[in-house]
């Protein structure tokens, strides 16, 4: 056992001792980098020892730099398999893999494995998992009596006979840093930050080191690099594992991942089977529907709690079910990350309809409690069971959202009994969530969120969404558009600081405005979010409906897309859509989604919802006891009643006579223009 | 600045009488916002309101029409600078050039190439618009009678080209009932051209030495009641953009109203590229030597495509079509009417050198992906089109293959039409490979 | 009276360098600076002439019939191909298309390194590479473009957002330019520039192809997603202020083209047609395929380089 603080101590001395000692270096050839370590880090170009000795003082007598002078001053020519210093050109070709991505990382393993150390199964888990390795130290001769072949081709690539030789590790990392990573030769803080950030690397310690070279290992840290070990060290500044995990735990400690392909399941998969539905007679067994309970659940999870890729079945599999069934299923998937959120747990499980339709064998409908999932007699034939959707949905989560997906496991609950309490507690969650978004209010955030995917019909067109006003196609929420931002920062959806009131009522703010005015190219100045006259917001063409004015009768009227007949402004919707689309701002008209009219900023700057004076049949019958709900919320009791539709009728002289036989409350408010 | 549509509600009578052809105020008022309607439409309008609407609602470049009968076009009446901002709305006509020092035939020739003369795509004609006559010669004799040939009794648009009066006099003398468009009417001219226009209701072309010089021109000629003129911006290819494109800026922000006028080029000198740039860049009447097929045809479909409405796709008839000469066992593709993606997937599955069925069904013009997320690519849709074009008639195996993003429709497909679905690849390039690896 | 009209940029198109001569580090007689634009297409005296690059392949058997027949027995060699661009075409610029890496189940990567080695000895101007468009190989071909062209500062395509990695790394890792290519979107074309800076590709190592259609089948959709992209350059984004490249690859297999009387003509008409369109939109690296375009084109785009006040 070797206590690591006293070796490093030792090892430092010794290496300054040595390299104050050195009388000739010669630079090496193939390279326009000098001492790579040295210039890297000090701007210092190494010729000879003089300058050599020079740039060690300099730069306070690291032990990095010393070493690369001794490994530099001893040199003799490396015979096969050993590759001693590697030339630029070959550089060059790991940088390009390095960045192109097939490879995933950097592993250093120095030392000299026990036989039992599993050195050949922990590089041939590194092979397949598409890190790039090189060795330095007794670990070579310990593969190549093993059977395992190294070379650079094959990834595993055998520096030196010594551990020291891992100096080379670092000097191409360093040159990596200064030919692809912007890195100048000096900048030692860019390349800290490169090797974090860009060149994943860490190192696996075997026992067998000399003091020195545990003193350099231990100064690779300073570049970011973890040193791992199975054991033979004491101390905190390497980390112990066991030999299984060690790969895992290295990659995980980077944030390297491995990509996910293949889904081994025994049914194919595809977003061709998508609409593929699954008949009575086809099916094998049946979850949810009304025959059986079933929910579906996504949540996040500590990481101690979740094990990557872990599938429970908990009750019943497929041979325990009788064919033509109904059996419970609850799904439950946990999910870890550092960068996964609670706000995305309902835009996750949305995919699990997605995924587990793209199963040749496998159908599901609708989400929540509400589910309904079929699984057909081929896929079972086949041999496909309960547990293989589990993986399915492991398979696809992993591909999709690999940035937010740490850790993922999925438990599948077909016993009656214990699918109970588990599902009390996901319909706690669905309604806490339901809350959540319900009571949300503008002034409750300082971000609102942008969405430009229709500006390819309508170049300056911008929609601003927030808590209280969605997206005029209906489809986006306010945090809709804040996940799909933080889930991808450089798409259709972008933050907007508030910034300052300028006009609460109106909804005008300093920071929209900004944005907008960026955003449409300076053709829009201003946007009052809450207004219909005043700077409203510009539509492009998907809009749900139109609300627009009545001057007549001091109102607005409301008209969407589904109703085709006339309306008491003289226009059709499709006449009116196509009149204030295309990225144009059209005080006295507005696109909205149908949700909005609700909203209680809809039209606030000119009083709200009484302006109301009428809409399709269709839309208020749609609405139903919502809007009632709505207006009595406002006071406004008995006001469903006086907006009018088509079958009073659609004549502006007709509706004025109506309104006023109803005593709306439009015609005494302020007039609108 | 142009008004909204509620700034210009306020200037109006609001009484709803209906008597300019709109249902309401509101309606006449946001007609005029687009340019769509004139002021003079209200019989209720003060003048003072009717002269602050005429200058802001009026099209930003004066509508002029050239040429009388089926065959007479429209240019002018243009909004944007990008097409991308709404649309181009008149495309320009195309006139091939003769001088009248040419052979009686020649002209007679060109003149039947313009009226007989087209090019079918899309289910649209292509054509060529008419015939411009310069006066070469100097004889008010010849350039009459050239005129006489070329003008096929007004069937088709002419322009007229004789600065000196007295030859212009002759040729209108045959011509001038057919309102050509003539010029060039120049500060030496323009009284004598003035009173052409207002004798025979012809369209001037005015020209100058510089952009400039040109609004003086067109004072004249507005004092005089004249309106219907047209700008010459001949000259080098680059000058003519970099005149276009500033005097197309100043007539739409109407800091400069004087240049608000269609533009004219004559493309003698650049050729067949510098029609190209003018099709592009503004140009409403563009004269050029007679072309060869091969460029003609090139410049037809230029036109086609700058002047599409960018919102109104072209659509293509659904139906059933053939490609290679497909039997009762080829493969049935089935897919929108979009043009562009009939036009593409077509490329592709010709290619394939695969005889096969394209069953094109009515989206209204939209892509796959638009018409499914709008629901207009549905279940209902495709059975109405396999029962409208008789598929069971053509093909033995019951089966048809949906576009790749359509997927998500299959299972009802096939429940509704009792068809099988295959799903197929969601990009066309991908058509080949599937063929090979599905259809073997 | 006050004719002048300020647009309101605020902002140039970026220049970048293409080609590397031997004090550049590189082996071409020549070296193009393009983009620097600081107004819309032809307006002013910014920027620099539009470039023709003429396109070659290596495996022709999907070239289109119309320029086979027209370059004849120089399909068959690539070095000899571009010479003839080079020295009889006078081409500004080289497009060696790796068309054998469309078949299936390639893997003659080293083929291709010695294709580019050798066109690069034949022709001492600047040269465009296409390279694979399959990401199963794309990460072996793009290593043999970057490392067989090092220091020539080539131009390396297509990037697009499901594949950039390979083009980007060969990009970075051997100094070349990059094209990044979106589907005529302009906030696609953007999102990609954004990903390709992330993967640590400078700003000025980066041209845009918004993906030409050909004329007649989608042409205005590119015409207007370009003109959409200058204007957004110059109002001040950053994102999308690079220069844009014109390469239709679909011109000459157009119904048109392929049934037409004369068909040379048509498609050299249909290429000029495409070509000086574009330009008038700001493409300013225009890629042709029929010898017959080069000569009226590089007239063309003369004349218009040639304005009020200009060169």
């Amino acid at each position: 056992m070797v206590n690591i603080n006293d070796a490093i101590s030792t090892g430092n001395k010794k290496i300054e001792d040595e390299t104050r000692r050195i009388a000739l270096l010669s630079i090496y050839p193939g390279t326009a980098y000098y001492l790579p370590i040295t210039y890297a880090i000090s701007g210092l170009q190494v010729k000879d020892a003089a300058s050599a000795l020079n740039s060690y003082e300099k730069t306070g007598k690291s032990p990095l730099i010393g070493s690369e002078i001794l490994v530099a001053s001893r040199r003799s020519e490396e015979d096969p398999p050993y590759t001693g210093f590697i030339e630029d050109s070959v550089i060059r070709k790991l940088g390009y893999s390095l960045v192109d991505g097939s490879i995933l990382g950097l592993a250093l393993i120095v030392g000299k494995p026990d036989k039992s150390d599993h050195a050949s199964a922990i590089c041939r888990e590194l092979q397949e998992k598409l890190m790039l390795t090189f060795l330095a130290g007794e670990v070579i001769e310990s593969l190549v009596k093993d059977g395992i072949k190294v070379g650079l081709e094959l990834r595993l690539v055998p520096l030196g006979r010594s551990s020291l030789m891992a100096v080379h590790f670092a000097d191409i990392l360093a040159r990596v840093a200064m030919m692809f990573g912007g890195v100048t030769p000096g900048d030692a803080q860019r390349l800290v930050a490169y090797a974090s950030e860009r060149a994943k690397a860490f190192v696996i310690a075997f026992p067998g080191m000399s003091d020195q070279e545990i003193a350099f290992i231990n100064a690779l840290r300073i570049l970011g690099i973890p040193v791992l070990h199975m054991g033979g060290y004491e101390g905190d500044a390497f980390i112990k594992t066991d030999s299984d995990a060690i790969v895992r735990t290295g990659m995980e400690m980077r944030g390297i991942k491995v990509q996910v392909t293949a889904i081994p399941i025994p049914m194919a998969c595809s977003p061709a089977f998508e609409g593929k539905a699954i008949r009575k007679e086809e099916m094998y067994i049946e979850f949810g529907g009304t025959r059986s309970p079933a929910f579906e659940l996504l949540t996040k999870s500590d990481p101690k709690d979740v094990e990557n890729g872990r599938v429970k079945v908990i009750g019943p599999e497929v041979d325990m079910i009788p064919q033509g069934s109904a059996a419970p299923l609850g799904i439950i998937i946990e999910v870890a990350g550092t960068l996964m959120k609670k706000e995305y747990e309902p835009v996750l499980e949305r995919r699990i309809h997605n995924f587990i339709n793209y199963g040749e064998g496998s159908w599901h409908s609708a989400q929540r409690d509400l589910i309904w999932v079929r699984i057909s007699k081929e896929a079972v034939s086949d041999g496909l069971k309960i547990e293989h959707l589990g993986k399915l949905l492991i398979s696809k989560f992993s591909m999709d959202f690999p940035a937010l997906i740490d850790a993922i496991q999925v438990t599948l609950i077909t016993d009656p009994e214990k699918i109970m309490p588990v599902l009390e507690r996901a319909r706690s969650i669905y309604q806490e969530r339901d809350e959540r978004i319900a009571g949300m209010k503008d002034d409750d955030v300082d971000l609102y969120y942008s969405c430009t995917l229709c500006q390819t019909f309508a170049p300056n067109h911008v929609c601003v969404i927030t808590p209280e006003h969605t997206a005029l196609c209906g489809a986006l929420t306010w945090l809709d558009g804040k996940t799909a931002y933080e889930m991808s920062p450089s798409g259709a959806n972008q933050p907007i600081g508030r910034g300052a009131t300028i006009n609460a009522n109106t909804g005008e703010f300093e920071g929209v405005n900004r944005f907008v005015r960026q955003a449409s190219h300076g053709e829009i100045e201003r946007c009052a979010l809450y207004s219909i006259i005043d700077a409203p917001m510009t539509c492009c063409g998907c809009f749900e409906a139109v609300a627009m004015i009545l001057p007549e009768a001091n109102g607005i009227m409301i008209v969407n897309r589904e109703y085709k007949g006339d309306t008491p402004s003289g226009m059709t919707f499709s006449t009116l859509a196509g009149t204030i689309g295309g990225g144009a701002q059209t005080p006295g008209f507005i696109g909205i989604s149908k949700g909005y009219i609700l909203s209680e900023r809809f039209i606030q700057a000119e009083g709200g919802i009484s302006r109301v004076v009428w809409m399709p049949s269709i839309l208020k019958e749609e609405f139903g006891s919502a809007l009632i709900e709505r207006i009595e919320k406002a006071g406004l009791s008995g006001l469903y009643e006086k907006i009018a539709d088509e079958k009073i009728t659609t004549d502006i002289g007709e509706l004025l006579v109506y309104l006023e036989s109803v005593n709306h409350p439009a015609l005494s408010m302020t007039s609108l223009i | 600045m142009a008004l909204k549509a509620l700034d210009i509600y306020k200037l109006l009578p609001k009484k709803n009488c209906k008597e300019c052809g709109d249902p309401t105020c509101l309606t006449f008022a946001m007609k005029l916002a687009q340019g769509k309607s004139d002021p003079d439409a209200c019989p209720y309008l003060d003048e003072a309101a009717k002269v602050v609407l005429g200058a802001s609602t009026r099209p930003p470049i004066q509508k002029v029409i050239v040429g009388m009968g089926t065959r007479a076009f429209t240019v002018g009446e243009e909004f944007v600078f990008y097409r991308h901002e709404k649309t181009f709305y008149h495309q320009p006509g195309i006139f091939y050039l003769v001088s009248d020092n040419e052979s009686d035939e020649k002209i007679s020739d060109v003149a039947r190439m313009i009226r007989e003369d087209y090019f079918t795509r899309i289910g649209m004609d292509l054509r060529l618009n008419g015939v411009a006559i310069i006066s070469d010669s100097g004889s008010p004799v010849k350039f009459s009678e050239a005129v006489k040939i070329a003008s096929l009794k007004g069937e088709i648009p002419l322009v007229l080209i004789a600065s000196d009066p007295t030859i212009m006099e002759a040729g209108l003398g045959v011509c001038g009932n057919f309102a050509p468009l003539i010029g060039h009417v120049t500060e030496d001219n323009i009284e004598s051209f003035c009173n052409f226009g207002e004798k025979y209701g012809a369209s001037l072309l005015l020209k100058a030495e510089s952009p400039d010089l040109l609004t003086i021109l067109v004072d004249k000629c507005l004092a005089k009641g004249l309106s219907n003129l047209l700008l010459d911006l001949t000259g080098p290819m680059g000058v003519f953009v970099q005149d276009s494109t500033v005097i197309r800026q100043l007539a739409l922000s109407r800091k400069v109203p004087q240049f608000g006028y269609p533009v004219f080029l004559d493309v003698s000198q650049s050729g067949f590229s510098g029609l190209i740039t003018g099709i592009v860049k503004f140009a409403s009447v563009i004269i050029t030597p007679p072309l060869s097929k091969p460029d003609m045809i090139a410049a037809l479909v230029m036109r086609q495509n700058i002047y599409t409405d960018p919102q109104k796709p072209i659509q293509i008839t659904p139906g059933l079509y053939q490609i290679g000469t497909p039997g009762r066992s080829d493969p049935v593709f089935v897919t929108v009417n979009f043009s562009l993606t009939y036009f593409t997937l077509q490329g592709y599955l010709e290619a394939t050198r695969r005889s096969c069925w394209l069953l094109i069904v009515d989206t209204e013009g939209m892509s796959v992906l638009t018409a499914v997320a709008a629901g207009k690519l549905n279940e209902t849709i495709i059975k109405d089109a396999i029962n409208q074009f008789k598929l069971a008639d053509e093909v033995d195996h019951g089966t048809i293959i949906i576009p790749g993003y359509a997927s998500p429709l299959s299972g009802r497909i096939e429940e509704v039409t009792g068809w099988k679905v295959m799903v197929g690849p969601r990009d066309a390039a991908e058509i080949a490979a599937y063929i090979e690896e599905e259809l073997k | 009276m006050d004719l002048t009209y300020s647009p309101g940029w605020t902002t140039s198109v970026r220049e970048v360098v293409i080609g590397a001569t031997s004090s550049e580090g590189g082996s071409r007689r020549i070296s193009y600076k393009i983009g620097g634009e600081n107004d819309l297409p032809f307006i002013g005296n910014s920027g620099h002439k539009p470039l023709i690059a003429f396109e070659i392949c290596d495996d022709p058997t999907i070239w289109p019939e119309v320029v086979r027949s027209a370059c004849r027995d120089l399909i068959n060699n690539p070095a000899d191909w571009a010479h003839h661009a080079d020295q009889e075409l006078n081409a500004d610029l080289i497009r060696l298309n790796l068309t054998s890496t469309k078949k299936r189940n390639f893997s003659n990567y080293k083929g291709i390194g010695n294709t580019i080695k050798q066109v690069l000895a034949s022709t001492s101007l600047p040269l465009i590479i296409e390279g694979s468009n399959d990401q199963d190989i794309d990460s072996e071909v793009f290593q043999q473009c970057g490392e067989a062209g090092q220091n020539e500062r080539l131009v390396l395509g297509t990037a697009e957002a499901a594949r950039y990695r390979s083009v980007a790394a060969a990009a970075i890792a051997y100094g070349h330019i990059i094209i990044a290519q979106s589907p005529i979107d302009v906030n696609l074309a953007k999102q990609l520039n954004i990903l390709l800076r992330e993967a640590g590709l400078p700003d000025d190592r980066i041209i845009i192809d918004p993906y030409t259609g050909a004329l007649g089948y989608g042409f205005e959709y590119t015409y207007s997603t370009m003109e959409r992209i200058r204007f957004s350059a110059l109002k001040g984004d950053l994102d999308l202020a690079m220069p844009m490249i014109s390469s239709p690859a679909d011109s000459l297999t157009v119904k048109e083209v392929r049934e037409a009387t004369f068909t040379d003509e048509t498609a050299i008409a249909w290429e000029v047609a495409t070509s000086v369109a574009a330009a008038l939109a700001g493409a300013v690296i225009l890629v042709v395929r029929h010898p017959g375009t080069v000569p009226i084109l590089k007239d063309a785009i003369d004349q218009l380089k040639h304005g009020r006040g200009g060169i």
